[in-house]
């Protein structure tokens, strides 16, 4: 009995999650199946790799696409941390509770009795804690001393062992401080860091890249016969049909066609542009792309792991190799502090010795207790908690929190223009009536309902349009023409053609732009009305790059697209463009930007960016990018918009300088008490009071993350509030992440940049 | 004083109660779906439980 993981991607609701439940009803083959909608996957226990191609055919006879996804072992960590933190906070409380008749205790002369029960019921809370609670910062102190690096889990674990060690012994022996209360809280605090870390991340942890990238089966035909193969199958050579809107399964050629009807293919996942591309036959076809016209049969050129969506991929992978790496600012300190405080408490311990033996054991504790590096280790971590915080409920989310770090040099953006400045899909601009009879709104609903038998990227754009109800459609003998248009008849007998110009009968208009292109209704053979789409610029995309330009970085536009096509976008926004680049060449800009000493954030959302994406310093992609690409990126930009990459800049920013002062405080904090506890001035006790205040200080001043923005109406830009159409997508993606997210963020946007255009 | 050595174990007993239950509420998914209910009210029939 194995376990499988599927994820479905479009399975948004419970309704969904429902049908997709029933549809698995039916099979027997499975075991059991958990639904988890908040990850949209799918577990199913089964016997053999047969039964997981059967759920995934149910599925899809559902209307849904699901894809297979590596099972993760992330719940399992998730749910271990989870456990961790609960114990450590149970525990905590009780030892603190203990703690406080303690020092209560040993002001008001406590018989020596009672305060050795109450130190063994300390040990014995604090055991679990040290045991199981604190085993990942033992681990990863092993772990970094194993790769001869010393990480800030090297002073946790020390502090811990030593201070366990030192009360342990104290309880056991009733001589001396114990230093329990120090143990606990300090686990507790930094387990809760790293849980809030953890779960940040964990819904963008998505393992399925590139499958999830590429369609599960394949049509093979073989001696006349469509066989339904896995992709894995596929051999050089083999002949495979793709229906009208599959996806290409492998690299290959087409076959030549009789009828001489090109193919056309959308290339957009691969190359970004949405404009479909025309091959005619033994024109090579690559795997994931999607076939828009009509079914063809090709030959397969290579196996799926050589084709070059995996080449791309691995491309990628060579590139982030390659990055420099930046450590981690405390863990830089921890590699001189931690050497440093155990030579100095090793000195205090000697000197002490020959100057007063009875003090020697009570001094080297308050310096390892008093150097103890809670504010010092929390410095960072709170810090950069509270900006991810923050940030989320901006609607960024980052998947690497170094980027606050290089966010700091960031001089440059390169921009994806279809789908990242604009909109990842065409939408209808405009609508002009040819005729007197029908009205706009007439013309939009026929349209509209032609469009519902294609799942064209253009037919997508008439769907808004399409009519609430579910009655059924009233025309008869709906033809698809691929590529051209759709026919239908109307219940009069009419015909009803939607279509380029040249399918209605009209002579191709001079393109006036060429963002643009035109859809023409045409009623018997008149044409009565012509449909304008473009992929719009985002609405906020004007407001994104001036505040960016404000906070000195220079946007710039990449596009594999015309340069006449970039110029227009690139100059209703005001910024520099590179066109007709290539995932190459986009490379090649970058480093050549980074050799002369810029630092370079990408923004992208096609799998044709993910080499320049790894590239670059900080990568980030739109909400809407394919998965793949969402996966390699540092940071995911969830509202559909761009103005949330400008708070990322301000708050790397406010968090550089709080982590600043941070450790500042905890660094003056050590300078004075660590002298004072050589010098036998100080108790432990009074140490470990000190080492939680300034433990608690650094996390008030972490808080104040917590709150503000960039302020996106200074007079340069204010343009007015939101009126942006959240799309769908966005407000899914919004709703699902968390109660309090994006709806308190403030809106800034530009007046309608359509009319630009 | 005697009371702390009666009071003390059942707090242990206590503590040791609820973070048993703790574990066993993680292990469960309890903390899992937190929505679940919230979307409970779409599902048409019930005891279905695939």
């Amino acid at each position: 009995m194995t376990v499988s993981a599927i994820s479905v991607q479009d399975m948004h609701c419970a309704v969904c999650a429902q049908k997709v439940r029933r549809s698995l009803a039916t099979l027997c083959s499975i075991k059991n199946a958990h639904i988890n909608l908040v990850r949209r996957q799918i577990y199913i226990e089964h016997q053999d790799n047969q039964s997981v191609l059967d759920v995934l055919a149910a599925i899809e006879a559902a209307g849904f696409t699901p894809t297979l996804a590596e099972l993760s072992n992330h719940d399992q960590e998730q749910r271990q941390l989870l456990k961790r933190l609960g114990i450590a906070g149970l525990a905590a409380m009780q030892v603190m509770m203990v703690a406080i008749a303690l020092y209560a205790g040993a002001m008001d002369r406590m018989a020596p009795d009672v305060q050795r029960l109450l130190h063994f019921t300390s040990l014995l809370f604090a055991t679990p804690v040290i045991c199981y609670a604190a085993v990942p910062f033992f681990r990863g102190a092993l772990a970094g001393l194993k790769k001869r690096s010393l990480t800030m889990d090297l002073p946790v674990a020390t502090a811990l062992t030593m201070a366990f060690a030192i009360s342990l012994h104290a309880t056991v022996s009733g001589q001396g401080e114990v230093y329990f209360d120090s143990v606990v809280m300090f686990t507790f605090l930094l387990l809760c860091a790293r849980y809030i870390n953890t779960r940040l991340q964990r819904r963008f942890d998505l393992s399925s890249k590139l499958l999830s990238a590429l369609p599960q089966r394949a049509w093979r035909v073989k001696n006349h016969e469509h066989q339904s193969v896995a992709l894995q199958a596929l051999n050089p050579g083999d002949r495979i049909w793709v229906p009208e809107g599959a996806q290409i399964p492998v690299d290959g050629t087409a076959e030549h066609d009789p009828s001489n009807t090109p193919i056309l293919i959308d290339e957009a996942m691969l190359t970004g542009e949405s404009e479909w591309v025309s091959k005619p036959s033994q024109a090579a076809l690559y795997a994931g792309t999607l076939n828009a016209g009509r079914g063809f049969f090709m030959r397969a050129s290579s196996r799926v792991e050589q084709s070059r969506i995996v080449s791309i991929s691995r491309l990628a992978d060579k590139t982030e190799l390659s990055h420099t790496r930046v450590s981690q600012f405390s863990d830089k300190i921890a590699g001189v502090f931690i050497p440093a405080v155990l030579t100095l408490a090793g000195v205090t311990f000697v000197v002490w010795r020959f100057v007063e033996p009875a003090n020697a054991v009570t001094a080297a504790l308050s310096v390892l207790v008093v150097s103890c590096p809670c504010a010092l280790s929390l410095a960072t971590p709170a810090a950069l908690t509270a900006a991810m915080t923050r940030l989320r409920q901006l609607g960024v989310v980052l998947t690497n929190s170094l980027v606050l770090e290089r966010a700091l040099t960031i001089d440059r953006i390169y921009i994806d223009k279809t789908g990242t400045l604009t909109h990842p899909e065409p939408s209808i601009q405009s609508t002009r009536t040819l005729t007197e009879t029908f009205s706009q709104s007439q013309c939009l609903a026929m349209a509209a309902d032609l469009q519902r038998y294609t799942s064209h990227p253009i037919a997508r754009a008439f769907r808004p349009y399409q009519s609430q109800t579910d009655q059924p459609s009233t025309l008869t003998k709906v033809t698809v023409y691929s590529g051209q248009g759709v026919e239908g008849f109307t219940p009069e007998n009419h015909r009803l053609r939607v279509g380029s110009a040249a399918f209605v009968g009209l002579a191709e208009e001079s393109a006036r732009n060429l963002n643009h292109r035109w859809v023409y209704l045409a009623l018997d053979q008149q044409p009565i009305a012509q449909f304008e789409l473009s992929n719009a610029i985002r609405p906020d995309a004007v407001a994104a790059i001036q505040a960016l330009q404000g906070l000195g970085i220079q946007p710039i536009m990449l596009s594999g697209d015309h340069p006449q096509r970039c110029a227009e976008t690139a100059d209703a926004l005001g910024i520099e463009f590179l066109a007709q680049q290539s995932p190459e060449t986009k490379l090649a800009a970058i480093r050549r930007e980074q050799a002369l000493g810029g630092h370079v954030l990408m923004v992208g959302d096609g799998i044709n960016d993910i080499p320049v994406l790894a590239g670059a310093d900080v990568s980030a992609a739109v909400v809407e990018a394919t998965e793949l690409v969402k996966s390699k990126a540092d940071v995911l930009l969830l509202n559909a918009k761009l103005t949330p990459l400008a708070q990322l800049f301000h708050i790397a920013h406010r968090t550089h300088q709080v982590t600043r002062q941070n450790l500042l405080w905890a660094a003056a904090y050590n300078l004075t008490a660590i002298p004072l506890a050589a010098a036998g001035f100080m108790p432990p006790w009074i140490a470990a009071l000190g080492m939680a205040t300034s433990s608690v200080l650094v996390m008030i001043n972490s808080s104040r993350l917590l709150k503000g923005t960039l302020n996106f109406d200074a007079p340069p830009l204010s343009q007015g509030r939101n009126q942006a159409s959240k799309s769908n997508e966005s407000e899914r993606f919004t709703n699902d992440l968390g109660r309090n997210n994006g709806s308190d963020a403030p809106a800034p946007d530009a007046k309608t940049v359509r009319g630009l255009i | 004083m005697e009371i702390l050595t009666l009071l003390i174990p059942i707090s242990v007993i206590l503590m040791a109660f609820a973070a048993g239950m703790f574990a066993w509420a993680v292990d469960n998914d309890q903390f899992e779906h937190l929505d679940k209910h919230a979307f409970d009210i779409f599902e048409e029939d019930s005891g279905d439980n695939l």
